[in-house]
């Protein structure tokens, strides 16, 4: 098992009024790829920043092996960082970019010339390495950024939505090189972005924050299935959310009274008592749709609104007679053994085990 | 369609340019020709006579005076620059990283104050300070020290130099500096450079091309200015605006002053070539 590379115990961060993270309290393992993520406003950049000593806390201790960070300068550390606007120098070509931090770390000049050249080799742009920043590409500085972090090789990369300025094409490449590169080297990336593609594609651990505190940390399948609170839920989104009132218990479910009727769900990791209010999610991979009603404890009959294809996947939108909306993600070539058209009728159902209650906050 | 669109703005913009070019003409390149075909002017019985004659110019640059004033020119000027960057840079640089917005904009607002009075009238409230009865010489010899003499040496016209010259040298260093990118200074700090190496390793670099503008001004302010060497400097040592001035004081010699006044523009324009050149010089070249 790894131990913990860093601990943030107790952080908070105040801008002046402002509380810009509430109370952080987590460990990243050594050698994980960490994402860190949630809509914009929620204190993640300010993890990294602090992480990174560009921000000091206002309250508690980052400790990274076991060292008390908190007042060592940010050129003392060694956590490069990777921007979100690449920050890099433009009075400066790619390999005296690369350079950089080697020579404020008083590296010899052939030395460091060799070890850039040997990074720009690794992140294929080596033919660039003479040129201006200017005159290169978007993922072709992107690549310079990661070597001018890298070649320092450290035991901790920090990632700053190093990938919202990319096409969509590259933001798929570039996340095989990220991952890649993190398998080969073995050091820890903690990588903050807005994006649940990104985080889920990448990552081993994803933590959530919303509003400053952490919403839920766990692997991207567990994010996915069982998201922690309402909040998790939407943010993580492509699924279906109902809430109403415990109208019945039983050994290890519970019946669900909703405007949309009534559902079972499983109650074996939650406590539920008898006419509380409960919500519950449902993938929306995890739905069947029928033409037919279906023989099934958990049903609801809807309308078909539109439908959205990315690749062989397709997402359909639907509407009950409540005016609930259903989201139901299935592979195309399943879709079209149904011939559905806007507006058609069909039954939705789906396994009591699919189903997952939210805790209430 | 493009093309005649083209046209139609160029047209447009042509009336707009029009009456600054008609400016220039009037004002500066109709009187710098004269004054080119003037220093081949000659003077007979205090008189300017037209003519065609190299005599002003073989005498003026064959004088050992003139090279003594142009050269002497040329390095308190250069003094100057050197001691007006130096001494607004912290300041500029303090309104450019440390201050607040709004405090930055009084700075700006205040910096722009002394334009308001005549550049003269703030020269001579020098006297009152540097004089041998003056304020500075009057506190020092409370401890005991001096007086010294201030006035009518080149320290004075420096300082003339540095009343005319420093708000706005540090106006344009703060300019530019708040225009650096924060994540920039930031990144050379994440990637071990120290907060006072930031300066010589990321600021000036990314702020070259306003500090040289700030610099070439200095300069072009500091070498054509009339009114700190004279008045401050005492004419002790003659910059060239003053020998213009005796130039044309003694015998008439206008064609003699006008082939100083070009030598100096000339010296202007490839200073501030030179300067624009390095200021927005792209690359070292590969190595």
């Amino acid at each position: 098992m790894s131990k913990p590379l860093v601990v943030f115990d107790k952080v908070q961060k105040h801008f002046g009024n402002f509380v810009a993270v509430k109370e952080l309290d987590f460990e990243i393992r050594e050698g994980e790829f960490l994402a860190i993520m949630g809509p914009s406003g929620c204190g993640k950049t300010t993890t990294l920043r602090m992480l990174a000593g560009l921000e000091a806390p206002s309250v508690g201790e980052i400790r990274l092996n076991d060292h008390v960070m908190n007042d060592v300068a940010p050129h003392e550390r060694d956590t490069p960082l990777v921007w979100q606007s690449l920050a890099l120098f433009p009075f400066l070509t790619a390999r005296e970019n690369v350079e950089f931090g080697l020579k404020m770390r008083g590296v010899d000049k052939a030395e460091r010339r060799k070890r850039a050249l040997k990074w720009l080799d690794k992140m294929d742009i080596l033919e660039f390495a003479d040129r201006d920043i200017s005159t290169l590409s978007g993922g072709q500085k992107q690549r310079v950024a990661l070597a001018r972090s890298l070649v320092m090789e450290p035991q901790i990369l920090l990632l700053d939505e190093p990938l919202s300025a990319l096409d969509a094409h590259l933001v798929i490449r570039m996340q095989a090189v990220l991952t890649d590169l993190q398998r080969e080297l073995g050091i820890t990336f903690v990588y903050v972005t807005h994006s649940q593609s990104e985080a889920f594609a990448m990552a081993d651990r994803v933590i959530i924050m919303g509003k400053g505190e952490i919403a839920q940390i766990g692997s991207p399948k567990d994010i996915y299935r069982e998201p922690a609170n309402q909040f998790v839920a939407e943010f993580v989104g492509r699924n279906n959310i109902l809430s109403g009132k415990v109208a019945s218990l039983s050994d290890d479910t519970a019946r669900i009274a909703t405007p949309s009727g009534d559902f079972t769900v499983p109650t074996k990791e939650v406590h539920l008592v008898k006419g509380q209010k409960a919500s519950f999610v449902i993938s929306a991979d995890l739905l069947h749709i029928s033409i037919d009603e279906p023989d099934a404890r958990n049903k609801a009959h809807c309308k078909l609104i539109s439908e959205e294809f990315v690749g062989s996947m397709v997402t359909l939108f639907l509407e009950n007679s409540t005016g609930h909306e259903f989201k139901v993600q299935m592979q195309e070539r399943e879709l079209s053994k149904f011939d559905l058209k806007s507006g058609a009728e069909i039954w939705l159902s789906w396994d009591t085990a699919s189903a997952h209650v939210l805790n209430e906050n | 369609m493009l093309s005649s669109s083209g046209r139609k703005f160029n047209l447009y913009a042509l009336t707009w340019r029009l009456p600054i070019i008609f400016w220039q003409f009037i004002f500066f390149v109709g009187p710098v020709l004269f004054m080119v075909a003037m220093s081949f002017f000659l003077v007979k019985n205090y008189r300017m006579t037209e003519a065609f004659e190299f005599v002003n110019w073989s005498k003026m640059l064959s004088r050992g005076y003139f090279w003594d004033s142009y050269w002497y020119t040329v390095f308190i000027a250069g003094v100057s620059t050197i001691c007006a960057m130096c001494i607004a840079f912290p300041a500029a640089f303090a309104l450019a990283f440390r201050a607040s917005e709004s405090t930055r904009r009084w700075a700006i607002f205040l910096l722009i104050i002394p334009f308001f009075t005549s550049y003269l009238v703030r020269t001579f409230s020098w006297f009152v300070i540097l004089s041998e009865s003056g304020v500075i010489n009057g506190m020092l010899g409370y401890i005991g020290l001096g007086p010294y003499t201030m006035l009518n040496t080149s320290f004075g016209t420096l300082v003339g130099y540095m009343t005319l010259t420093l708000p706005l040298v540090v106006i344009l260093q703060t300019v530019t500096m708040a225009n650096i990118d924060k994540n920039l200074i930031e990144a050379a700090r994440n990637l071990g450079c120290s907060a006072f190496r930031t300066i010589w390793q990321v600021i000036i670099p990314l702020s070259k091309t306003g500090l040289i503008i700030a610099a070439i001004f200095c300069f072009i302010l500091s070498f054509g200015d009339f009114v700190a060497p004279f008045y401050l400097g005492g004419s002790q040592e003659p910059t060239l605006p003053i020998l213009i001035l005796d130039t044309t004081k003694s015998g008439q010699q206008w064609p003699r002053a006008a082939v100083v006044a070009i030598m100096m523009m000339a010296t202007l324009f490839a200073i501030a070539f030179a300067g624009i050149a390095l200021a927005y010089r792209k690359k070292k070249g590969a190595k």
